[in-house]
């Protein structure tokens, strides 16, 4: 009697899980096709194009290459100019963003009336379409009829219009505010919403210590938004240094390629030269960059959780 | 014990906002001034003869409201599929992580999430030749869906972390399957946190340029996105026409933020850093 229970239970675990599996795997089917012929499949592709000499026009043309494609990309006379632009282009957007977010997060955080309407307005930018947001700030920065050249050279900021987006030395900084101006607000949304997770005792605490304002800033509340600033940091080194849509809309990586990234010369090679085989080493380039930015942001992610736990 | 914010404060957050607002305004302005007040050397912010023809030349002579349509069946039809593939994959997410193939899977979202389009956008094109759907919605539906799957899943499980599972259980006992209690006690009432993963897919799709410009050629499928682009390329130096181009793309996304801003911000949070 008290086997064949035993044995009933046991048996009535098994198909259970055995249903558990094989609805689990239903419902995550769709999503796994999905993941698999639009990413993985591609991905891998990516990484066997780069061995091989690809072209679009005449795909049959497929001789294995070795390093060729890699020799070849490096040897472009864009591509160190390319690579430095994105790494100015990612870090100092980055580092932008952050700062403006974090100050407009800690301004909404404090009691003030309106609070809804200020968070509204500052989150605007991020919903609209990047090329709504760089064809708008293209008219404002236009040297003949920009308003923000007028409200320059009226203020007697500047003596002369500036081409900001035309102008070698003005183009990568400009894209690069533009850029601040539309992805800020995330950050704004996140640490808004960490800042407010933070208990109020530990500032009380941190008061009767004796901590300063200043004080209670930087050993309350920048430990507190570690881990949320790791995630958005990192989301956005990614986020920035692949971005195409920016560049393209606001200067199509000119003039003379002074804000030409690496995702534009991608895009050169695949769609302009039909060069597939170069576009896929220089995608699985930066592949490999992500993937050692990946690398140390885990490393990161686990020494902080371990030094919450401890 | 949050500070009051003093007289600074409001000073710092108004100039913000104006930094973020001002260009929408702007837009605004010069989509309602005729030609020859868009072309002055100084720049009013008074109109004094708005005009309405900046639309009407877009929307009527440039062909806007076909893309506006093409943009309208593409990021409706992303935006559902994505839903209901995100529905099913978070489920399970949230209910039997424990399960070593959704662990797996679980993992390989996370990957995916990484991967950024642009890297892949040779292999994605050459697959959809394959396929024989470039110029066609089908292919941007395809593509737009696949991007959002990863944090529209977060999105879901995270919320139905919180749906307590004794609802499950005696849904369970009044005879209802898995599928059953998924779609009939579950889902209704997830409805803030699915309108808001809904409206990151659509949001999502709506605003895309890239696969938008690079998938699609022929004008009848052109999305609104790379028609604007296109439409810069061909009218350099009319501005006023760009700018109600630029104001009848954020209108959509503009309403339905302002009437859902309050799902959205929050789901989007719980999707981020949970990812």
């Amino acid at each position: 009697m008290d086997n064949s229970k035993k044995v009933r239970r046991f048996g009535f675990l098994r198909t259970r899980k055995q249903r558990e599996i094989s609805f689990s795997v239903g419902m995550l089917l769709p999503a796994l096709i999905f993941l698999a012929a639009l990413i993985g499949y591609p991905l891998v592709k990516v990484i066997h194009d780069a061995f091989y000499n690809v072209n679009l026009l005449t795909s049959t043309s497929a001789g294995f290459a070795g390093l060729g494609n890699f020799r070849k990309v490096i040897a472009d006379p864009n591509f160190y100019p390319a690579l430095r632009h994105t790494i100015v282009w990612t870090l100092v957007s980055v580092v932008g963003e952050y700062v403006l977010g974090l100050g407009s997060a800690i301004l909404l955080n404090k009691k003030v009336k309106g609070r809804a309407f200020f968070r509204m307005a500052i989150f605007i930018p991020w919903l609209v379409p990047i090329i709504v947001a760089g064809m708008t700030w293209s008219w404002m920065l236009n040297p003949d009829y920009g308003v923000i050249n007028y409200f320059l050279t009226h203020l007697g900021i500047i003596k002369e219009p500036i081409n900001f987006l035309g102008d070698t030395h003005y183009a990568l900084g400009t894209t690069i505010f533009v850029n601040i101006w539309r992805s800020f607000p995330y950050y704004t949304i996140s640490l808004l919403a960490a800042l407010q997770a933070i208990p109020d005792d530990l500032y009380e605490a941190a008061s009767i210590d004796g901590a300063g304002k200043f004080n209670q800033f930087l050993h309350v509340t920048l430990p507190q938004l570690r881990s949320v600033s790791l995630v958005i940091v990192f989301i956005h080194l990614i986020w920035t240094s692949i971005n195409f849509d920016f560049i393209w809309v606001l200067t199509q990586g000119g003039p003379n390629y002074a804000t030409e990234t690496l995702p534009l010369m991608i895009y050169r090679y695949s769609m302009q030269k039909f060069d597939v085989g170069a576009a896929s080493s220089l995608s699985t380039m930066m592949l490999l960059g992500m993937s050692l930015l990946f690398v140390f942001y885990y490393k990161f992610k686990s020494k902080i959780s371990e030094e919450t736990i401890s | 014990m949050k500070k009051k914010g003093g007289i600074g404060t409001y000073i710092l957050l108004t100039l913000i906002s104006i930094y973020c607002v001002f260009p929408f305004l702007w837009m605004l302005i010069s989509s309602l001034k005729p030609l020859d007040e868009i072309r002055t050397k100084v720049p009013h912010f008074v109109i004094n003869h708005p005009t309405f023809t900046n639309f009407t030349k877009v929307l009527f002579d440039a062909g806007f409201t076909k893309y506006i349509r093409n943009s309208l069946i593409v990021s409706v039809a992303a935006c559902l599929l994505s839903l209901l593939i995100a529905v099913c994959a978070g489920y399970v997410f949230s209910r039997y992580f424990r399960l070593r193939v959704v662990k797996y899977s679980n993992f390989f979202m996370l990957v995916s999430q990484m991967i950024p389009g642009v890297l892949l956008l040779i292999p994605l094109y050459l697959t959809m030749k394959m396929f024989g759907i470039l110029e066609s919605y089908l292919s941007l539906i395809l593509a737009y869906t696949t991007f959002v799957i990863p944090l529209c899943t977060f999105m879901m499980s995270s919320f139905f972390d919180t749906v307590p599972i004794a609802l499950e259980e005696a849904a369970e006992l009044d005879g209802y399957n898995k599928l059953q209690t998924l779609f009939k006690i579950i889902l209704p009432i997830s409805i803030p946190s699915l309108i808001s993963t809904a409206l990151y897919a659509f949001i999502n799709a709506w605003n895309e340029f890239m696969f938008g410009y690079v998938f699609i050629s022929s004008e009848d499928y052109r999305t609104l996105t790379p028609a604007i682009m296109l439409f810069k390329g061909a009218n350099t130096v009319d501005w006023g026409s760009l700018m109600a181009a630029s104001v009848i793309a954020i209108v959509p996304v503009t309403l339905i933020f302002l009437l859902l801003q309050r799902y959205f911000l929050a789901g989007l949070s719980n999707g981020s850093v949970k990812g």
